[in-house]
């Protein structure tokens, strides 16, 4: 049995209640986030429709983010993409290879939702469905939840021809299970995301494993991702802000880059 | 209860009494083993208090969650009708709202000129000293009509309403009122007998047809409201949206009507029109329970939906239509009454046409219709009478009561300063109209104000009258959170500690199944803040109000009105925050007896009052002014994370949305240079400028107007995210127009154009 979220996009009324509970219920600092609403929109005035793409985890079955995660930060639990942050060295491969771009750099870590982890392990929600007015939410048993959207499809058809459900198969089956009006890409949404390279897969099958086996070889493998990490981090402030203190922290290689 | 049941469950799950990392460490899942850090509501006993939200004005009950003295979460209370275990994002900021670290902490006296900002740290005691001897000095000179009251936001009944009837000045005023809800209340009482009241009274559970005018479920994010609409529309209601923009609820809409501004009349009579010309009208309903049927036919005989078409940019099908859709569900159909209806300086008419077609519909008392909603019972704390009845007006009657629109007078026998009477027929006090007579002395002079959570200067229309107004009063004492823009000119600042540090009064909700909730505080004030209630009290035993303020303790003032229902502070605490009563929503419950109290005891299609008052008996359509050549009108609304000028300032809503966007029609934008994400500013036909605001070039609106959301743009050092951020609706509003039966100030009469640089 795996768990999963129901996001039924004929309810989602845009109202970012899911985005201020999981910042408070999480304690995510200024700056962090992770679920943003963003307003799509097509066709030319008046004919027009639109909706709200929910960017958050789609905690795929086929991670990438977990395949190419050096240091095992992210893993997979109950369905779910977990991340432990204090685990994270990041290196930011999670960002670079997100087919859905949902992971972020926070504070020199990687930063995206983990489905209330610490939240559900005592029998809650999630913070974003309890709080959902519009109902649009909903976390349980992935079966159970694939059967709901059916169902949910079946009873918006009227109005929505087209509507589907999303992430019964994607990226090896999602565990956030979409409800959707229209095609996927009505909201920017991959139709089909490009599947795990199968050179991370290789990696985290085999090299992972036997690098981790090994404290030695481990601690040896981090102070090298460390370092790529590291250097990674910095040319993307470099690029992004061109900051001063970047530059100087780049070339001393100090610790506090983290929080610059 | 689910929601307590899960606060033990976790509890248990970490281990109570342990501490919460020893408790993880030892837990059974291998997750635990991973997650360093115990989440807050695992490093501690955790404390429930009930609340009603104040983060906006829709008070939803919420339930509020706090470990060792520091409040973590909110979450909508489970028992409350209105939130039942929910919250908007909005809600979800009241523990950031609370923590804001730009919040003002102590007492202050003005040492720098008015609008400086200069000022030094006071004890209570000289605070209140300084503040009862100046108003004091007010009543002697000029008596107690000459001090007004303006408060918004939950807590403003101490002021506004018990300290300013005590007192005895009829001049008090809320936004709320000529700023916001007046045109609509007052039609409905013209047309009805009694006002819309605060929750819309509409029958989601049943309704087949809904339609909004102007209204922005969504992104104005009332809780139940959105909570309703969903369901009602996921049911199968067929759902109508007028709206000269694409709004989030037009997006869910059946049909959308992209109108032209300012000719929402002339549709509404296109309806009628269809409604009667078709027979899709209740007439055995109207037969029954109105007056005025043959005036109304033949008022719209040739109103037809082609003559609107013209008019509103319509198709005259998609009139036709859409009125089809409404008399073909008919009594399960109700255009929403909305809120903020100040729009166009003839808004009653507006609301009045609204109102008679909620009544051909049959709505009004009928299942899945307009229900009547019934304030719950509780008794006053008893009090001497008096010395003004009824200062901010208002109309508290419901369907079935009397409604009083008689003027307050003062004790010296003014009566109000705003003109009721004269440059408008009724309804509550027009807060706009107090402005004049503080600079004019006319009809007598305003010399002190004491202002209470109202954003003066972002709120109420043309401020640099305002700030006129500011400069010549006598004395201006300042309650509030907040270093808002105004605060710079009081002569005394009291900072306000937060809903979630205080015991405030009950809120009675009118509703299906009238409700009490309550507010206890979560913690005890921080910094040297005082509740609301305890300043109107010590400044009320400091100057001759003793007999008012009797009760020691907010406590007993509580537990005294509780009793008179068999509660207590403590039983309604045991039973979850919320007492529900017996309400009486549908004709059936009323018998023989009239919920209609007009003076024709029915409903009035034609209004004997409003001709004998000269005013159009029967609305007709005004054409509104049009935008010159090279500007837009200005239209102004909400975004989820947001409430009036209040929470910009707050960090985790600032977060999520830090400034407001220009919407403007992606072609108009494109032949004037602009693109998505360029700063422009703004400029109104007076050459007052506000800005810098990034453009949103969309299709989702008409080529005639722009849009933003209220309430960003202030100006105030003292507020870190807010201050400069985004552009002012309200510094653009360099007019408006005065709805001569309400007293409503319509504000979309202002033009603007884009420009580059302040």
């Amino acid at each position: 049995m795996t768990s999963a979220f129901l996001l039924d996009m004929s309810r989602c009324i845009g109202c970012e209640a899911c985005v201020v509970a999981c910042k408070t219920g999480n304690e995510l600092p200024i700056g962090r986030q992770y679920i943003e609403l963003i307003e799509h929109t097509s066709g030319t005035f008046p004919n027009l429709t639109g909706g709200f793409q929910n960017q958050r985890c789609y905690h795929c079955s086929d991670a990438t983010c977990v395949a190419v995660c050096p240091t095992g930060a992210l893993f997979k639990d109950d369905g779910l993409t977990r991340l432990n942050r204090d685990a994270c060295s990041g290196c930011g491969y999670c960002v670079q290879s997100c087919p859905y771009d949902v992971p972020k750099m926070s504070d020199g870590r990687a930063s995206k939702c983990d489905a209330c982890a610490s939240n559900v392990g005592g029998g809650g929600s999630p913070w974003c469905v309890t709080t959902c007015p519009g109902k649009a939410l909903k976390y349980g048993d992935r079966e159970e939840i694939l059967a709901e959207a059916h169902q949910r499809v079946d009873t918006i058809k009227g109005r929505y021809p087209n509507a589907q459900v999303y992430g019964e198969t994607q990226a090896g089956g999602l565990g956030l299970i979409l409800v959707l009006p229209d095609d996927p890409e009505t909201l920017s949404i991959p139709a089909d995301p490009p599947p795990t390279p199968a050179s991370a897969n290789l990696w985290k099958n085999w090299v992972q494993p036997i690098s981790m086996g090994s404290t030695a070889v481990a601690v040896a493998g981090l102070g090298v991702l460390g370092v790529i990490a590291r250097r990674n981090h910095i040319a993307e402030m470099n690029e992004v802000e061109g900051s001063e203190e970047a530059a100087v922290a780049a070339g001393d290689g100090s610790e506090g880059i983290n929080d610059a | 209860m689910a929601r307590v049941e899960l606060d033990i469950t976790r509890r248990q799950f970490f281990g109570a009494g342990l501490a919460g990392a020893a408790a993880i460490g030892a837990g059974t899942s291998p997750l635990a083993m991973r997650y360093p850090d115990p989440p807050w509501f695992a490093t501690g006993e955790v404390t429930t208090t009930y609340n009603y939200c104040d983060m906006c004005p829709w008070k939803c009950g919420i339930a509020v969650q706090s470990v060792d003295g520091k409040v973590l979460k909110v979450d909508g209370n489970i028992n409350d009708p209105k939130s039942r275990g929910m919250l908007c994002g909005r809600g979800q900021g009241g523990v950031s709202f609370m923590y804001d670290p730009d919040r003002l902490q102590s007492p202050m006296i003005r040492t720098g000129e008015r609008g400086e900002g200069k000022f030094r740290e006071v004890t209570w005691e000289e605070a209140l000293d300084y503040t009862a001897e100046k108003i004091l000095a007010i009543k002697e000179q000029y008596g107690p009509e000459s001090l007004a009251i303006f408060g918004h936001t939950t807590g403003d009944f101490w002021f506004t309403d018990y300290f300013a009837q005590a007192w005895g000045t009829p001049n008090a005023g809320k936004p709320s009122s000529a700023l916001c809800l007046s045109p609509r209340d007052e039609a409905c009482n013209l047309t009805l007998g009694y006002p819309v009241g605060g929750h819309e009274p509409m029958d989601w559970d049943e309704i087949e047809c809904v339609t909004f005018i102007g209204s922005h479920v969504g992104e104005d994010s009332r809780n139940t409201v959105m909570q309703d609409f969903i369901d009602a529309r996921d049911r199968g209601a067929q759902i109508i949206v007028v709206d000269p923009r694409f709004s989030t609820a037009a997006s869910k809409a059946d049909y959308w009507l992209p109108i032209k501004p300012g000719t929402d009349t002339a549709l509404l009579l296109a309806w009628v029109n269809v409604l009667i010309e078709e027979n899709l009208f209740d007439r055995e309903y109207i037969d029954q329970y109105a007056v005025g049927y043959d005036e109304l036919e033949a008022h719209v005989k040739d109103l037809t939906p082609e003559w609107a078409s013209t008019i509103t940019e319509l198709p005259a099908d998609q009139i036709r239509e859409t009125a089809r859709v409404m008399g073909q569900r008919h009594p399960k159909a109700a255009i929403m009454p909305g809120r903020h209806t100040t729009w166009y300086g003839n808004d009653s008419q507006r609301m009045r046409t609204v109102f008679i077609i909620n009544s051909l519909l049959g709505a009004y008392g009928r299942h899945g219709g307009m229900y009547f909603d019934k304030s719950p019972f509780i008794d006053s704390y008893p009090h001497p009478p008096f010395a003004v009845t009824g200062s901010a007006g208002g109309c508290s009657a419901e369907p079935g009561e009397e409604v009083s629109d008689e003027l307050p007078l003062g004790p010296s026998g003014k009566a109000r300063a705003d003109g009721a009477r004269e440059t408008f027929l009724r309804g509550a006090t027009a807060m706009q109209e107090l402005i004049d007579p503080m600079i004019n002395d006319d009809p007598y002079r305003i010399a002190g104000l004491i202002v209470y959570g109202v954003n003066l200067l972002n709120s109420v229309p043309m401020p640099s009258r305002t700030i006129e107004a500011l400069k010549k009063l006598d004395f201006i004492l300042a309650v509030d959170v907040l270093p808002q823009e105004h605060i710079a000119w009081a002569d005394v600042v009291f900072p306000e500690a937060t809903f979630l540090e205080r015991y405030d009064e009950l809120s009675t909700v009118p509703y299906k199944t009238p409700f009490i909730q309550m507010r206890e505080p979560a913690v005890a004030p921080m910094y040297d803040t005082m509740p609301g209630w305890q300043m109107a009290r010590e400044l009320g035993l400091r100057v001759g109000l003793d007999a008012y303020f009797k009760w020691e303790t907010v406590e007993e003032y509580l537990d005294t009105r509780l009793r008179s229902v068999g509660s207590s502070l403590e039983k309604m605490h045991d039973a979850g925050g919320v007492l529900i009563q017996e309400g009486k929503p549908y004709l059936e419950d009323f018998g023989d007896e009239s919920p209609f109290r007009t003076p024709s005891g029915k409903i009035e299609l034609f209004s004997e009052e409003l001709a004998e008052a000269g005013f159009d008996p029967i609305p007709v359509f005004e054409p509104t002014e049009e935008p010159p050549d090279g500007y837009f009108r200005l239209l102004y609304g909400r975004v989820p994370v947001h409430t009036f000028a209040k929470t910009q300032n707050t960090p985790v809503l600032s977060d999520v949305y830090p400034e407001n966007e220009l919407w403007i029609n992606e072609d108009e934008a494109a032949a004037l240079g602009y693109s998505n994400g360029d700063r422009v500013w703004l400029e109104n036909e007076a050459g007052d400028r506000t800005g810098p605001i990034p453009v949103k070039a969309t299709q989702r609106i008409r080529k005639d107007a722009v849009f933003m959301a209220h309430g960003f743009g202030q100006q105030s050092e003292g507020l870190t995210n807010a201050n400069g951020r985004g552009a002012s609706d309200t510094k653009m509003m360099s007019r408006y127009k005065l709805d001569p039966i309400s007293g409503g100030a319509g504000m979309r009469i202002n033009f603007v154009r884009l420009v580059e640089g302040g």
